[in-house]
């Protein structure tokens, strides 16, 4: 299965262009999904539970979309309707009974509505379990959206997920993206900025340990004038873990005074590990601002051993020290909660 | 507000000669074409055999799917030898009148003069002119074209040639090594520093015609050499192509400094390869200029094989009307402690297309390494394109790797502020530009005017308005 085509191509022996999953079949069949524990300001939100189907742009390949159109045991239209600040969680938990989980998700934020979605996927330690989604937001003029997406599946479970957003004229939508679990997680992401002063973060912390292949390609484009991007994504990697990341900023013709900037760190914890990325910028606009800038290593010596003279041990003192590299991140998240859940879930994989 | 600037003057380079040959192979590409080239070239038998096998290569291998595109290439109308009515000589006087006139004009015999140690010339598919100056010679370095090496060389030459650069590698380089002519070669004994350059200068002349030269340098333990090549075409209505081939080894504790001002027609697809084996503390600086062509690929290399081996490349492209130039730098980190410094720039313009595309790879066993990566992009209106494409491979944990990449227009705020000290708006923008330029422009030897000068300071300084 080739899946997360970069849009535009570069040598193939550089092995970027796209990921193949070869040790994986789709399920045949998906039976009804029952771990769905829907919570927040209810009384406030439109939830509906029906399918608005439409084609995404990109998405994670057409065996994968075709499976989400077709078959998908989960189906959410989620309205948010006005200014009046909003937070809903939405928590898939896969589990024997519930192994296989396709789900839908369409967000429509109407003019000047404000909100938080939270997606949280969670599942049983242990069991191979099954997850494609799809999430479309359609942004209107002056909303305001928060989605909080939180991968925390275990590490025998496929993750595969893309994502397609359209933000209309001054609407602004911040993505947190907590990527930490899955054999194979391969995130497709979309945005296209079409209107004017529109303007979508993306701030996205990964980690991936044992034998997980971590595959996220970002694709943003500029459509609007003085639209705003902006690509922040922290991790780490150790064991054999692979770290694929294909980011592309793409200005398009006419969109004058726009910016985009996109920045990601690998701390590499292993001499196994392996980490490749790819930050594209392309450009047929004149006046923009788009920077790029990556950096992989190791964790900071100097820092390393302050740590361990104040008597941590070397893996405390490397837990330390990636939990302050990701804490900007997780701090941009108001729930307490998912904050801690976030901190957990880094105490055990690291 | 909007940066005007005029294409590159190509008055000197569009001289056109008569297409007044010795011999022309007929066009296309076929084992009775490529067995021809090899009796017309007096090839030993390895090397014909090793031509029929690239070929067999090349039909094999697919056209790259990445990249401009490349359609319009079709080798049935290209004529891949053509031979100049002239014999390699080592006296410029001897050289035909008519392709004495074009290097004249290309200011050649002039930096031979001034700040060249040796010079090689060669005009369509074979080497007229090579001179290098006796010390050298005494010193035991060889500055020959590469037919010569094959004869007078010929264990080292099997040992190397494309050895660095298998035929393998991409479709166009089997095509390289099936139809290969002309070129240099350079071997610089152990410790034997070249203190001044040397340059090779390749002219195609012959439309519908392709240039396939090949240039193998070996710059032994603890020597140092800065070799130059430039190259440039006049423009024809159909398509020319250069596939062009360069292999440097560099061993242990060596520096090469290997520069290219690369200013070829409008017509021309650049489809060049370019790689070096860098050993333990040695070095390789490449300093490449893409001014010309009308599609170019274009990728150095370098392989950093030893410990502590180390590499820069400060290049710049420049794309006008019409032009696609693709063009970056590959690395490969293969040892312990190496090292390795990217700074690229491009300016695109007047609907041309500038890409710099890239590769960073750091192995398992390259811990200690270090890389670090700039790229800056200019557009100077709204009609061309610029894009970025670097990928960066990072395979093991101990080590520092950092990639930065900026794209956009020259900032209004530095216009006001040269403006603010007395600065027309063209003068600003002027210097704004040449100021871009200038780190890459800095890296070339001063006295190589001929060309780089032309091409960057004075033409960007007298155009913009």
């Amino acid at each position: 299965m080739i899946l997360n085509e970069t849009p535009i191509r570069t040598a193939k022996n550089y092995e970027i262009n796209n990921i193949n999953i070869v040790d994986f079949n789709l399920p045949k069949t998906i039976k009804k999904f029952e771990g769905l524990n829907i919570s927040g300001n209810l009384d406030k939100v439109s939830i509906k539970e029906e399918k608005i189907s439409s084609n995404l742009k990109y998405g994670n390949g057409e065996d994968l979309l075709q499976q989400i159109q077709n078959s998908s045991n989960i189906n959410l239209h989620i309205i948010i309707p006005d200014e009046t600040e909003k937070e809903v969680e939405l928590e898939f938990n896969l589990s024997e009974k519930n192994e296989n989980l396709v789900d839908d998700i369409l967000i429509e934020a109407k003019e000047n509505a404000k909100g938080t979605i939270i997606i949280k996927y969670i599942s049983d330690l242990k069991g191979k379990f099954y997850h494609n989604g799809q999430i479309r937001v359609l942004s209107q003029n002056n909303s305001n959206l928060n989605v909080i997406l939180l991968n925390m599946l275990n590490n025998k479970t496929e993750n595969y997920i893309s994502i397609d957003n359209t933000l209309e004229k001054s609407s602004s939508v911040k993505y947190t993206i907590v990527d930490f679990g899955g054999k194979n997680s391969i995130t497709n992401y979309y945005t296209n900025l079409k209107g004017e002063n529109s303007n979508n973060d993306i701030s996205t912390i990964y980690l991936g340990a044992e034998e997980q292949i971590l595959d996220l390609n970002y694709i943003v484009e500029v459509y609007g004038k003085k639209a705003n991007v902006n690509i922040n994504l922290k991790g780490a990697i150790k064991d054999n873990a692979k770290k694929h990341f294909k980011g592309t900023i793409d200005f398009k013709k006419n969109c004058k005074k726009a910016k985009g900037n996109e920045n990601e760190y690998c701390t590499i914890l292993s001499d196994t590990a392996k980490s490749i990325s790819l930050p594209m910028l392309l450009c047929t606009e004149e006046d923009v601002e788009g920077n790029h800038g990556t950096a992989s290593g190791k964790v900071d010596e100097n820092q390393l051993f302050y740590l361990m003279t104040r008597g941590l041990s070397l893996k405390e003192a490397q837990k330390l020290i990636v939990r302050g590299q990701f804490n900007e991140i997780i701090e941009g998240i108001s729930n307490e909660d998912i904050q801690n859940m976030i901190i957990r879930q880094i105490e055990n994989k690291l | 507000m909007k940066t005007k600037l005029d294409e590159i003057n190509r008055n000197i380079y569009d001289i056109k000669n008569k297409d007044d040959y010795d011999f022309k192979i007929k066009k296309g590409l076929t084992p009775e074409i490529i067995e021809e080239i090899s009796k017309q070239k007096n090839d030993p038998d390895w090397m014909r055999n090793f031509r029929l096998k690239a070929l067999e290569t090349y039909n094999k291998l697919p056209m790259p799917t990445w990249g401009p595109d490349l359609s319009e290439l079709n080798m049935d109308e290209i004529a891949t030898y053509v031979r100049p009515k002239t014999k390699m000589t080592g006296n410029w006087e001897d050289v035909p009148e008519d392709i004495k006139n074009t290097f004249d004009k290309l200011g050649i015999p002039e930096a031979e003069k001034k700040s060249l140690a040796g010079v090689g010339a060669q005009y369509d598919s074979e080497v007229v002119y090579h001179s290098m100056k006796e010390e050298l010679l005494s010193q035991g370095v060889i500055y020959t074209d590469m037919e010569t090496a094959v004869r007078e060389y010929p264990d080292i030459v099997k040992e190397h040639f494309m050895k660095c650069v298998p035929v393998t590698d991409h479709k166009f380089v089997a095509l390289h090594g099936a139809v290969w002519s002309g070129g240099s070669f350079v071997y610089v004994p152990k410790n034997v520093k070249v203190e001044v350059p040397l340059q090779s200068y390749f002219r195609l002349n012959s439309p519908e015609s392709g240039q396939f030269e090949h240039t193998l340098i070996i710059v032994d333990e603890g020597a140092s050499l800065h070799f130059i090549e430039g190259c440039s075409a006049p423009k024809y209505n159909k398509v020319n192509l250069h596939a062009g081939c360069v292999e440097l080894y560099v061993k242990d504790g060596a520096y090469l400094r290997y520069s290219t001002i690369e200013n070829w027609s409008k017509n021309m697809l650049n489809l060049n390869t370019k790689k070096a084996i860098i050993g333990k503390n040695a070095e390789v600086d490449w300093v490449s200029g893409s001014f010309g062509s009308k599609i170019s690929m274009l990728y150095p290399m370098s392989i950093l094989n030893g410990e502590g081996a180390r590499t820069e490349y400060t290049g710049i492209s420049f794309a006008g009307k019409g032009q696609n130039l693709d063009t970056g730098f590959k690395v490969i980190h293969n040892s312990k402690n190496t090292s390795s410094l990217v700074n690229s720039k491009s300016i695109s313009k007047n609907g041309g297309t500038a890409t710099y595309r890239a590769l960073v790879r750091i192995n398992e066993n390259a811990k200690g390494s270090k890389c670090n990566v700039s790229c800056e992009s200019l557009m100077l209106d709204d009609i061309s394109r610029s894009d970025t494409i670097p990928v960066n491979d990072i395979r093991t944990d101990e080590v520092e790797f950092s990639h930065e990449a900026k794209i956009g227009k020259i900032s209004d705020k530095s216009i006001f502020y040269l403006m603010s000290r007395g600065l027309s708006e063209e003068d600003a923008k002027a210097m704004i530009v040449r100021g871009f330029a200038d780190p890459i422009s800095k890296e070339l030897p001063i006295e190589y005017a001929a060309e780089m000068n032309n091409l960057i300071n004075l033409e960007l300084q007298g155009s913009i308005g």
